[in-house]
């Protein structure tokens, strides 16, 4: 009897446990209700979140601040999967809805923008329509086009901005005080300091946006280039281009005659003074080298005074997550005020809110104006006086092609 | 005869531990940019970091070590009766089997892990610690049954019988008779079979799907970010215990021994 | 019934290995022909190979790859044969254990390691600094990430040359030494003795084991991923990009490049190991 009894408990239990899994994986059962009553759904669930792993501080931020949070104020397990490229979650998403993994998938959140973003949005792989279900969404200006729109492609509450960020060009001081501030100077001087330049090759993130920096410079400005694709405009402009690129082989490292694969080998090449320039989309990473011991004190950042490309990167939510109420309150977190100062500290990681500083409550102002600034990151509203937008993702998609097929071969 | 090696064995010697200097003493530096032969500071902080639960490189050696183990006690389950059959047997078809067992080792290792992605998914083994040590039994069991085969070539199945005509169950047989006389071949197998197991990249990582964060993936993640110090600490984690392992079998393991090809495979 | 024993003994094997190794390899076959035996979907066709065979960087992958495996190969092979000799002039243990020692090394950690040395700014840039023969890292001769894939052939012939080294070895101490010292009082030479007593003796072991070799380097994606150039890249490399193309219609172009390069391994192999059957002792 006593056994029998035991059995049907148990029963009852898994019942409910597959009731309470199946709830959060269904998230129109979530969207509109009661914030406390999503929290309790995910209290004592877990989240497994997917970002690029390469920054030991990046780790250390989202594993123990945020996991930490997590854990002490909800009760929830915070699983940090490092990836070497986003692209990977993205794959692994696609991989389990394609075989009809629904409601079951590993990936309950992933940092994720552009290229990446669109895959999620064609394939029908993000959950939608969710963001104002969070508290915390008070805090972002969705009325600010960089913000509503992740490449040029409307974000229409499929994910969360986390950061901001915009390009910038690195240089050491101590051998290049006075460099070159505009892309006409940028090219000159690489014509007369052959050997010290080299971009990754797209279609590596950041060689991609210096090509595009190069295109708009060719272009005279961004405007013409904004809006869809246009194939007319891309074969006027493009061939220019690859002309300029191709003439400035010569000039480059190794005389353009392979280019680094990814950021990171510029980085390395940088750090040991083999060229004289690196280039980020997220300057932070200068100072965190520098903290780090891989570049020297002597670093400093700039933008180009013609224009600096800007983008938003979020958080989102697959649409076949089975943890979505964890999800959705870790996302809530990482919009709170106080996740994104802590996010700010330059010893943490320095990076650009994804917010509205000014709807933050007046100690978190405070404490945001009284930030110290690392010596080598160029202070955010200094770039953001020079901000480009960046161009659609089918345009982002051609040049990269473009310049694999006329430049890179 | 000289017991001392000649200059082109010692400088081989040499060039053959040349590649981990670097990663050692990246591991305890802070600031080491060219032209400095020496790093300008010394620092623990990359092992602070490795060693953190955050970095859960520790995790991820225990992961390695039990997809390892895994993959080990599978292969032995499997490859030891498969051994004595291809050890004591004469049989029509041998020379089929050996070229099944031999072929995933004479492929290159690419050849099957997309296919077999695809065949896990269904499956639901895609993303499992079960569905890559699973997988791993294809690099793992060429190598026991190789081994295991050669410990029972030379093998006498005469003493069993004898066991059994004195009396003794067939279980008193496998553990008094035939358990001693293939031990130390079976133990060579297990740590070899450790060994291939653990050194193996791509197929975790298709079939892992980046969710299964051995410490090789973790180690490509941190040299593909260019954190040289990271890479060095989690790279001197990753050789240990197959150093160990060598330290345990180094007398064993001549070119006669087939287990000796399964190294770093 | 005794002729069924060894067939029970090996059963689970054969289904392990059939249903992993040979399973995954039907079903890549399958899926580069378009076919999708799980969901019965069947729609034959020879598109996959057709985009990865009319993409005109191929053949650069395939002449890069054939390069990488053979010189890598060839190397090791050479340079295993006196490393051999030598070791088995010299006292075992600790020197043993130091040429052992690597083979326990797994090729990602090699290929990092030969990264910090040769890259130009790497250990022996700094050492040439040093010494007065460069002022700056573009100075130094490019050997990682370099046109020749230098890098990466150190990578294999570090790692690759003990093992063969070993397999030579191994070869060595069962040779009756007798044979040797026969044809040193037949008036033999040095390489007289080498050629033609101890060549013959140490030949299978090193095709058989120089066989797994090519057959390793030529599928292995790791060490050309981390020290290639971004163009051409090894196939491997191009077939793991396919793999994780976001587009999804790559997929079956991933499963060709693999299918491709088990049979250019398979047919090397079977033509190289004939050769060496065939050929006169």
């Amino acid at each position: 009897m006593k056994i029998r009894a035991a059995a049907a408990a148990t029963c009852v239990v898994l019942a409910l446990a597959g009731a309470a899994r199946a709830d959060t994986a269904d998230g129109d059962a979530l969207i509109g209700r009661d914030w406390d009553a999503i929290v309790e759904t995910a209290r004592g669930g877990e989240v497994n979140f997917f970002l690029w792993g390469g920054s030991d501080t990046i780790n250390r931020y989202v594993s123990d601040y945020l996991g930490g949070v997590l854990a002490e104020e909800y009760d929830i397990t915070l699983n940090r999967v490092g990836l070497t490229d986003t692209v990977e979650a993205v794959n692994i998403v696609n991989g389990e809805v394609e075989a009809g993994v629904t409601d079951a998938g590993s990936v309950d959140l992933v940092w994720i923008n552009g290229e990446n973003f669109r895959t999620m949005r064609q394939g029908d792989l993000a959950w939608c329509g969710y963001t104002a279900t969070l508290p915390n969404d008070a805090l972002v200006d969705w009325s600010n086009p960089a913000v509503a729109n992740d490449f040029g492609v409307p974000v229409d509450g499929c994910e969360v901005p986390w950061n901001r960020a915009q390009f910038a060009f690195a240089h050491d001081s101590a051998t290049l005080p006075e460099p070159p501030r505009d892309m006409g100077a940028l090219l000159d001087w690489i014509r007369a300091n052959p050997g010290q330049f080299t971009y990754p090759a797209p279609p590596d993130f950041n060689g991609s946006v210096f090509v595009r920096h190069v295109f708009y410079h060719v272009a005279g400005g961004a405007d013409r280039l904004l809006g869809p694709f246009d194939q007319a405009l891309y074969d006027e402009i493009a061939p220019q281009v690859w002309t300029l690129l191709n003439d400035l082989e010569p000039s480059l490292w190794r005389e353009g005659r392979t280019y680094p694969t990814a950021i990171t080998q510029l980085d390395q090449m940088f750090a040991n003074g083999e060229v004289a320039f690196t280039f980020n989309y997220d300057p932070a990473q200068f100072g965190l080298a520098v903290d780090a011991g891989i570049y020297p004190d002597s670093v400093r950042s700039y933008g180009l005074t013609d224009g600096t490309i800007g983008n938003t990167n979020y958080t989102l939510i697959p649409v076949n997550s089975p943890n979505k109420a964890a999800a959705l309150v870790l996302q809530n977190l990482i919009l709170s005020a106080e996740a994104q100062l802590e996010k700010a500290r330059p010893e943490v990681w320095g990076a650009t809110p994804g917010i509205e500083i000014s709807r933050a409550a007046p100690g978190i102002r405070e404490a945001f104006a009284d930030l110290p600034s690392h010596p080598s990151v160029v202070p955010y509203d200094e770039l953001a006086a020079a901000a480009l937008p960046e161009l659609q993702a089918e345009w982002i998609a051609a040049i990269e092609a473009g310049w694999i097929e006329n430049v890179g071969r | 005869m000289s017991r001392l090696p000649g200059p082109f064995l010692a400088l081989l010697l040499v060039a053959l531990l040349l590649p981990l200097v670097p990663l050692a003493t990246w591991s305890v530096a802070h600031g080491w940019r060219f032209p400095d032969l020496l790093p300008r500071d010394w620092s623990l902080d990359a092992w602070a970091y490795a060693l953190s639960p955050t970095a859960g490189v520790l995790r991820g050696l225990g992961l390695t070590a039990a997809i390892a183990g895994a993959a080990t006690a599978g292969s032995l389950v499997i490859g030891l009766p498969a051994g004595r059959a291809l050890g004591l047997y004469r049989f029509r078809g041998r020379a089929a089997v050996e070229i099944l067992v031999l072929a995933p080792v004479l492929t290159p290792g690419i050849a099957a892990v997309f296919g077999l992605h695809a065949l896990f998914l269904p499956l639901g083994l895609t993303n499992t610690v079960a569905g890559v040590a699973l997988a791993h039994l294809i690099p793992v069991l060429p190598y026991t049954i190789l081994v295991l085969s050669g410990v029972f070539a030379g093998y006498d199945t005469r003493a069993e019988y004898q066991a059994r005509s004195l009396g003794a169950s067939p279980f008193q047989v496998l553990r008094h008779v035939t358990w001693p006389a293939i031990r130390p071949g079976v133990i060579v197998a297990a740590l070899f079979a450790f060994l291939v197991s653990w050194s193996q990249y791509l197929l975790t990582l298709v079939i892992g799907g980046g969710r299964v964060q051995t410490l090789p993936l973790q180690l490509f993640a941190f040299a593909g970010a260019g954190r040289a110090d990271v890479t060095g600490a989690i790279a001197v984690v990753y050789v240990l215990p197959g150093i160990l392992v060598l330290v345990l079998t180094s007398r064993r393991l001549t070119g006669r021994s087939a287990a000796l090809a399964g190294f770093g495979r | 019934m005794r002729a069924a024993r060894p067939w029970l003994l090996l059963l689970p094997a054969l289904v392990v290995l059939g249903g992993l190794f040979l399973g995954g390899i039907a079903m890549a076959v399958a899926r580069s022909l378009g076919i999708t035996p799980t969901s019965g979907l069947s729609g034959f066709t020879l598109d996959a190979y057709r985009a990865v065979l009319s993409d005109q960087d191929i053949g650069l992958s395939l002449a890069l790859s054939l390069w990488i495996a053979g010189a890598s190969t060839a190397l090791s092979a050479l340079l295993a044969v006196p490393a051999a000799l030598a070791l088995r002039r010299v006292a075992r243990g600790p020197v043993t254990f130091l040429f052992q020692l690597n083979l326990t090394i797994p090729h990602l950690v090699g290929a990092i390691g030969i990264l910090y040395l040769f890259s130009q700014s790497g250990s022996f840039a700094r050492l040439a600094h040093a010494f007065g023969a460069i002022e700056r890292p573009g100075e130094f001769p490019a050997l990682v990430h370099d046109p020749a894939a230098i890098g990466i052939l150190l990578t294999y012939v570090w790692k690759e040359l003990p093992f063969l080294g070993l397999v030579v070895l191994a070869q060595l101490q069962s040779l009756d030494r007798d044979f040797e010292a026969v044809a040193r009082s037949l008036g033999a030479s040095a390489w007289q003795r080498f050629r033609h007593v101890t060549l013959p003796m140490i030949a299978p072991g090193l095709v058989a084991a120089s066989a797994l070799v090519f057959a390793f380097t030529f599928g292995a994606y790791e060490v050309p991923a981390l020290l290639g150039q971004n163009h051409p890249q090894a196939l491997p490399v191009l077939a793991w990009r396919a793999f994780t193309d976001v587009d999804l219609d790559a997929r079956p172009e991933a499963m060709a490049l693999s299918v491709l390069i088990a049979l250019v391994s398979a047919g090397l192999l079977w033509l190289y190991l004939r050769a060496f059957r065939a050929a006169p002792r």
